[in-house]
């Protein structure tokens, strides 16, 4: 898998170049800025780039806003965006703008080689990854009666693990289910959410974005 | 214009006493005396009184021999009487006052004219009473500028009444019959002893009822007379009421032959005229003692003068409760001024600039017209004094306000730096460590090795989830990068209950956010501790020149029923300190029962 890196602090970017060649990936661009980054892809896309939400010149939301332009760029190109935070606003944020083969990813989980490795493999093949622990936040969270609420446990398991990013095998393969039992499970999620069951790959876009929604900013 | 009456003792002249002199004199005789009596005012004065000592010393002259007592006593009433005038005619609008006091002063004296015998005796007894309609009319008129109706009416019907009456006794008597030396001419037309005797009765009679009428009249003019007027007026009524009262009994006795000569009542009453000129005298003296007391009020007030304050001070010093003092910012003003009919209306103004305050008072005031100006004037620099020095308690103020914005700047931009310091340096050295031991571990085939490193990864990995923490209670990294919406929908998230958050999505001023963001934390950690509620609200308006946000819940209240210990108060106390520092407040409404509700506003531009 090649893999452009686009992150400010020097130590951690070496460190994840070293971490990622150790794993059997090829570390093809490694530069501390979104615009470095958009420049060394431009003509050689890779299969995934990671990049840091915050880096210079702001230090805000720079990570999003290059991963946008990627985007634009390069459809097929698997993005992977880094954080310090366990922010949900940044979350929706970014998977508002980027739906699909998208990943918000929290650093510290670097420590974890094999969740690292999946989580890249996933994005590269187009599905959408969200930090587990920002999905134990959303989940964890008091809210005012909504939607969501219309939806029974096992359900809710299953949109926790589509938030998280699985196929419905790898969903049935988590919760101990028949992949046909975890396949009525998200027809209902789609149905109880309003969303129509033809589109399926969208669906579990606009799902995901229905279940962070429900926990972000709140129009 | 110089040739009007500069003021004895009175700092400066008025341009009001200007203008009142101006014009109407011209160059008549008495202005001419009063242009040498401007330049050389004593040696006039003396003159004009030596001029008078002579003359009634002149008209008296063979009572000088036959009693000697009677001729000094009127010399001497005659003298302080044109003094007084003298020194009355200084006063503005007092010209006929003083001419009338000093008038009835020589005619005093004149009317003993009849110690010459010969014809003199037949001109006292018609002209005899002169001197009292003079010094009537100066009872009368002061210390006003003109006389009412009624006065006028009552002074030329007691003219008409004593003149007419005396010379109808005049023509139908001979000199025998009024006492008078046999050999005096006298204008006898019709000698009818019995008609004259009648006569006599009913005209001196009258003239004894027109003493009363004026005692009634002095009696009501000090009823009706109010602040400075009743002030300066009351020496003068009594001593009018002693001198008509010692008239009539004069008269009386003479009437009745219970004095041993006539000259004796006419002693007593001579010694009683005295009042008069003295009271008159007093009443000038008053006026000037009333300006001084300005200069009390300017002591007074210059010290401390608010417009309260001012406004006292006026009242005391100008002897008129209903006097007000108003701020000329006050938007009713010109809705005052207009409906104060008759009132006196009199602007301050700062040096020759705009008004400051208006002062509206009792007409009464403008006969007092320097002291009042004066008065006002004092007030004006008070005033001026009061608002210099409100100015720099503002300026003040707003330094202190500055610095303590500053302050605040201050303090944000620390915590910011140090939260960058934290994040982009320790937090991602730590986590590039925390990537190189996973390289470690991915790379040893030795278990115990990745087991070791697995370790130390995990270890590190506690190690940033508290250095995380840190770094947000310093400085929350959502609130400059995500604005005040994303971060309040943050804490919200933390929080064990629902929590609504509605904030638009937009960005403020950094110091703005912080204390916002500080508040909203402060009051949902007091609902999460004390309110016992199953909800908050946390709602973010954006007004025009104010931000105002509001936490709301729904739990028990009465500041969560008084959650009383010091804590809750010093972090309420701690809000309020950062709130004010953006010249901010805090509302809180907290009925016990039915929730708190805390509302902060600060201006935002």
């Amino acid at each position: 898998m090649r893999i452009a890196i686009a992150e400010d602090s020097g130590l951690f970017r070496s460190s994840l170049a070293l971490l990622l060649r150790s794993l059997g990936a090829e570390v093809t661009v490694s530069v501390a800025s979104g615009t470095e980054l958009l420049t060394a892809v431009r003509d050689n896309p890779p299969d995934v780039v990671m990049l840091d939400i915050r880096m210079p010149p702001t230090f805000s939301d720079e990570g999003i806003r290059t991963a946008q332009a990627i985007r634009g760029l390069h459809p097929d190109t698997g993005i992977l965006v880094l954080s310090t935070y366990a922010e949900t606003s940044y979350a929706s944020q970014l998977l508002e703008t980027v739906r699909s083969g998208v990943g918000y990813l929290l650093k510290d989980n670097v420590t974890d080689a094999d969740a690292l490795m999946e989580s890249l493999e996933r994005v590269a093949a187009g599905e959408t990854v969200i930090d587990p622990a920002i999905v134990r936040r959303l989940l964890g969270r008091k809210r005012k009666p909504s939607v969501m609420d219309t939806l029974n446990e096992r359900e809710v398991a299953v949109l926790r693990h589509m938030a998280e990013g699985r196929s419905n095998l790898g969903i049935a393969k988590e919760l101990y289910l028949s992949a046909r039992t975890v396949e009525t499970h998200v027809t209902n999620v789609f149905t109880k959410l309003g969303l129509t069951p033809s589109d399926t790959e969208n669906n579990r876009v606009r799902a995901v974005l229905a279940f962070l929604r429900s926990a972000g900013p709140q129009q | 214009m110089r040739a009007t009456i500069p003021s004895l003792a009175l700092p400066g002249n008025s341009p009001w006493r200007d203008s009142a002199a101006r014009g109407r004199e011209g160059t008549r005789w008495p202005a001419r005396l009063a242009i040498w009596h401007a330049r050389r005012p004593w040696l006039a004065a003396t003159a004009v009184l030596i001029a008078v000592a002579g003359f009634c010393a002149l008209v008296q002259g063979p009572q000088w021999r036959s009693f000697l007592p009677l001729a000094t006593v009127n010399l001497a009433v005659s003298l302080l009487f044109v003094f007084t005038g003298l020194m009355l005619g200084r006063e503005p609008g007092q010209r006929v006052t003083a001419w009338a006091l000093m008038l009835a002063g020589v005619f005093r004296s004149i009317d003993f004219i009849d110690a010459w015998h010969g014809p003199w005796s037949a001109y006292t007894l018609v002209f005899g009473g002169v001197d009292r309609i003079f010094g009537a009319w100066a009872l009368l008129r002061y210390p006003n500028s003109a006389l009412s109706p009624l006065y006028r009416r009552y002074l030329i019907t007691f003219a008409v009444w004593m003149l007419t009456g005396r010379t109808l006794i005049a023509v139908t008597s001979t000199a025998q019959w009024n006492a008078a030396w046999s050999a005096s001419w006298w204008p006898t037309l019709i000698p009818d002893q019995q008609l004259s005797n009648l006569l006599n009765y009913v005209v001196h009679s009258g003239e004894g009822v027109g003493g009363l009428v004026l005692m009634a009249l002095l009696i009501i003019r000090l009823k009706q007379a109010r602040g400075l007027d009743r002030i300066v007026i009351t020496p003068i009524i009594v001593a009018g009421i002693a001198a008509v009262v010692a008239a009539i009994a004069s008269a009386a006795m003479m009437t009745l032959s219970l004095a041993d000569t006539p000259n004796e009542a006419y002693l007593t009453e001579s010694v009683v005229d005295f009042a008069i000129p003295v009271a008159f005298l007093i009443a000038v003296l008053q006026r000037l003692l009333l300006i001084r007391n300005v200069t009390e009020l300017t002591a007074q007030v210059t010290a401390g003068g608010d417009l309260d304050a001012v406004r006292r001070a006026l009242r005391s010093v100008l002897h008129d409760p209903t006097l007000d003092l108003l701020d000329t910012s006050d938007a009713s003003l010109q809705a005052l001024g207009s409906h104060s009919p008759g009132r006196l209306v009199s602007y301050i103004r700062a040096g020759h600039g705009t008004p400051i305050a208006v002062v509206i008072a009792d007409p009464v005031l403008a006969r007092y017209r320097e002291l009042f100006d004066a008065a006002t004037a004092a007030s004006g620099l008070a005033l001026q004094n009061a608002q210099l020095q409100a100015r720099m308690a503002q300026e003040k103020l707003e330094q202190v306000k500055a610095s303590r914005a500053r302050i605040v700047e201050a303090e944000l931009a620390e915590r910011r730096r140090l939260e960058r310091d934290l994040h982009d340096g320790v937090q991602q050295h730590l986590l590039g460590i925390t990537a190189g031991l996973t390289a470690a571990k991915a790379r040893t085939a030795d278990p115990e090795a990745a087991a070791a490193i697995g370790q130390a990864g995990e270890g590190l990995k506690a190690v940033l989830a508290q250095l995380r923490d840190l770094a947000h209670g310093i400085h929350p990294a959502i609130l400059s990068q995500g604005g005040l919406d994303a971060a309040l929908e943050e804490v919200a998230e933390r929080l064990p209950l629902p929590v609504s958050v509605h904030a638009p999505p937009r960005r403020f001023d950094a110091a703005v956010e912080a204390t916002l963001y500080f508040v909203a934390c402060e009051a949902l950690a007091n609902v999460v501790k004390h309110a016992d509620a199953e909800s908050a609200s946390v709602t973010v308006r954006d007004g025009e020149s104010t931000l105002e946000m509001e936490v709301a819940d729904d739990g028990i209240g009465g500041l969560a029923a008084a959650a009383g210990n010091g804590r809750a108060s010093h972090g309420l106390a701690n809000m309020a300190d950062r709130v004010g520092a953006l010249d901010g407040e805090i509302v809180i409404d907290s009925p016990p029962g039915r929730g708190t509700r805390l509302v902060v506003r600060v201006p935002c531009a």
